[in-house]
């Protein structure tokens, strides 16, 4: 007979099987799938057999232009839409919050909205918002005698998906932060303006320290999904104009899924995984300073 | 506390709606089950108005064989191959699918579409000598056919009648005559620019619409070639190649004739009527159709080099491998079907591949597809290299560059050609690998 204490530890486990499988099944083993994959040459439109190549398909990236120009898109495209999405949504909280009542849930929910609206429509979306032609933008511009490139010069492409991501994904951020605010005791702001302190000394004195654990986990958390951007730049853009948006995680598909060279698109994905590690690390090791 | 039970009153009643549409979902598909059909899955990427048109005649097809079922089954393009071929190397691909011509090149490798000679020759055949022959040898790979065409998809002019008259681009009756040669196609090009449209608008005398087919066309006017007959070499930047894309580049950056690509909506700019002339596909059509205020003309295309072609592609009636018995049959019934009646598919802007049916009253009643169809005699479609993606993706590239003036027309196509050739490059060495593996499994035997 089991002892009770063995029959309680087993419950919890028993608990967790349902996520603990799932997690196995669908992330652990195509993971660990994927890397021996990325160790093979093993291309579907040829006759010949996978063959082990060992860190091959990794060398080929590494000196691979396509490889790092799709890295360096994707390097640009976080480097833009991280603080713009961060600082944004952390603006938008603040001046939420301070509002009070039912008008505070509907402008909570108005930002939010983009956000369940899934990318291939609102893709489309935008792909007619920035039309030359007859897009909204440029009849707005018109009459200013302007016009705007949006997606057909290299130089514009990728600051107009980063302007469609903030719309699309501000949303997210936008509601953990203003929870964070919301959990600030209001009697700080008190004591801060009893002190003469003003409304912008109290939000770098008080509001900002405070949600520093917030910011940093929507900071990273935007990191990694932005990081593996693809929808919004698959969808406007398809990677042009020559190329100048074709991120890491589209040229990793177009190398598995339409050339069939699995194993240097396994290769490519755990190259891609690394990076994301690496960054999450060091914004970890900024966490934990404190 | 209300607003969270007014949410899980609304989460039930959507498991509510899904449990009733399951449960239907269940009694209907009981009920097909029992009548015994035998059903084909059908998947394309006719997801525009075309998909509408095959929708109907497979309702048809439906209807006058009560013991098949057609089930069709759409997804976009870019989608589509992907999906079909992962389905296909999984052993799941449906009994009949759509592959373009080019295409069928990359899909004999994957090893799973069924040559159709035994069928086409049998008793409930098609007769191959009505098929245009050029589309028929286009199917064809190492001696046999892979697939069944339904049509062919010709490039062709598409000129604004009013633009053309205005600038006295006329031919004796005092009707629009769309340039059919190169001095031709200039002088239009001169008139039209110094034109102007009476809403003062800028009009354009020419536009590049996609690269591809229409700089693959011209450079194939030029002369231009893109692999060594063995398709062992690419040599995509032979001198009339860059001859050809140094000229369309000059339409645009010496001349402006043609506005720079990258500030300019094309093919909607021709809707708008701002355009003169565009070389677009057949395909095309069913937006022209829809829009009444639009005099437009087809033609076909000016012969702006040596030669005349007209670039060309063909959605080709594909049947998986281990098919037999009576799914077998049901199946080709139902090709056979669509090629019998593809003058109702040509309606909607294709031109059918079945001499018999090109030569009919009704089809020489559809003026653009009539018109276009007259280049049937020198198509050309793309290089068939079972690579077709990667090689379309260094093409588009190269063409980008140089109509955009990011780099000369020489030197994009040089880039390109030097990375087609690795590619090749790895593809020979993988080959020679298979090669020796099976050498050395004989050996063994």
């Amino acid at each position: 007979m089991p002892s009770r204490k063995f029959l309680y530890r087993l419950s919890g486990y028993l608990f967790l099987l349902p996520y603990l499988a799932l997690f196995l099944v669908f992330l652990v083993v195509p993971l660990v799938y994927g890397f021996g994959l990325s160790l093979f040459e093993w291309e579907m439109l040829s006759p010949a057999p996978a063959r082990f190549i060992g860190f091959g398909n990794y060398a080929e990236a590494l000196q691979s232009e396509y490889f790092w120009k799709a890295f360096w898109a994707t390097f640009r495209f976080v480097v833009m839409a991280v603080p713009v999405n961060v600082c944004f949504a952390l603006l938008i909280a603040v001046g939420i919050n301070s509002i009070s009542g039912r008008r505070q849930s509907f402008y909570r929910a108005a930002y939010f909205m983009p956000t369940i609206i899934s990318i291939s429509v609102a893709g489309i979306l935008w792909r007619w918002f920035f039309n030359g032609e007859f897009g909204v933008f440029n009849a707005l511009l018109e009459p200013f005698g302007l016009k705007g490139y949006w997606i057909t010069k290299p130089t514009w492409a990728m600051k107009s998906v980063v302007l469609m991501t903030f719309w699309w994904c501000v949303g997210g951020p936008l509601v953990v932060l203003l929870a964070g605010l919301q959990h600030i005791p209001r009697h700080y702001y008190e004591a801060a303006a009893i002190d003469g302190a003003s409304r912008l000394q109290q939000f770098t004195n008080v509001t900002l320290p405070l949600l520093r654990p917030v910011l940093l986990f929507v900071t990273v958390m935007n990191t990694i999904g932005s990081f593996q951007v693809f929808g919004q730049t698959f969808m406007i853009t398809r990677g042009g104009p020559e190329l100048s948006t074709r991120v890491l995680v589209q040229y990793i598909y177009e190398t598995a899924f339409n050339n069939y060279r699995m194993g240097y698109g396994a290769a490519m994905s755990w190259l891609l995984f690394l990076a994301i590690a690496l960054i999450s690390v060091v914004y970890f090791r900024i966490l934990r300073e404190k | 506390m209300r607003s969270r039970s007014g949410l899980f009153s609304w989460f039930g009643a959507i498991l509510r709606v899904a449990a009733v549409c399951a449960a239907l979902l269940c009694l209907a598909s009981c009920g097909i089950g029992q009548k015994k059909k035998v059903t084909v899955r059908f998947w394309n990427g006719f997801t525009g108005p075309d998909g509408r048109t095959m929708l109907r005649l497979v309702k048809r097809f439906n209807q006058e064989n009560p013991d098949v079922n057609v089930l069709m089954q759409r997804m976009d393009w870019a989608t589509y191959y992907n999906k079909l071929f992962v389905a296909g190397t999984g052993q799941r691909a449906p009994e009949m699918f759509i592959i373009h011509a080019s295409r069928i090149s990359r899909f004999m490798q994957a090893d799973f579409i069924r040559p159709v000679d035994d069928l086409v020759r049998g008793s409930k055949g098609i007769d191959e000598k009505d098929l245009a022959a050029n589309v028929w040898r286009a199917v064809e790979r190492e001696g046999r056919h892979y697939a069944v065409p339904l049509d062919v998809h010709i490039l062709g002019t598409y000129y604004n009648r009013k633009l053309l008259k205005q600038a006295g681009i006329v031919d004796a009756k005092g009707e629009p005559a769309p340039p059919a040669d190169r001095a031709g196609f200039l002088a239009a090009l001169e008139k039209l620019s110094k034109s102007s449209s009476p809403d003062k608008r800028q009009v354009w005398a020419y536009v590049f619409t996609w690269f591809e087919t229409n700089l693959y066309t011209i450079m194939c006017q030029f002369g231009g070639k893109f692999f060594t007959d063995d398709y062992s070499r690419c040599i995509l930047d032979n001198p009339e190649n860059v001859e050809a894309l140094q000229f369309c580049t000059d339409l645009i950056h010496k001349y402006k004739y043609v506005p720079q690509p990258e500030n300019f909506e094309s093919w909607i700019g021709f809707r708008q009527g701002r355009v003169a002339m565009v070389f677009e596909g057949i395909y095309m059509l069913a937006d022209l159709q829809k829009q009444k205020d639009l005099d437009y003309g087809a033609a076909p295309l000016p012969q702006l080099g040596k030669e005349k072609v007209a670039w060309a592609d063909s959605h080709t009636m594909c049947l998986r491998k281990d098919l037999n018995g009576k799914e077998l049959e049901a199946t080709w019934r139902f090709v056979k079907f669509l090629s019998d009646n593809s003058l109702d598919w040509a309606e909607g802007g294709q031109i059918p591949v079945r001499t018999s049916q090109r030569e009919t009253e009704r089809f020489r009643k559809m003026e653009p597809q009539y018109q276009f169809s007259r280049q049937l005699p020198y198509i050309r479609y793309l290089p068939q290299v079972p690579f077709i993606f990667e090689f379309q993706t260094e093409y588009d590239l190269a063409l980008e560059i140089a109509l955009r003036g990011t780099a000369p027309p020489k030197d994009a196509l040089t880039s390109a050609t030097l990375r087609i050739n690795e590619i090749l490059e790895r593809r020979r060495a993988m080959l020679a690998r298979a090669n020796a593996g099976k050498a050395a499994a004989q050996e063994r035997k």
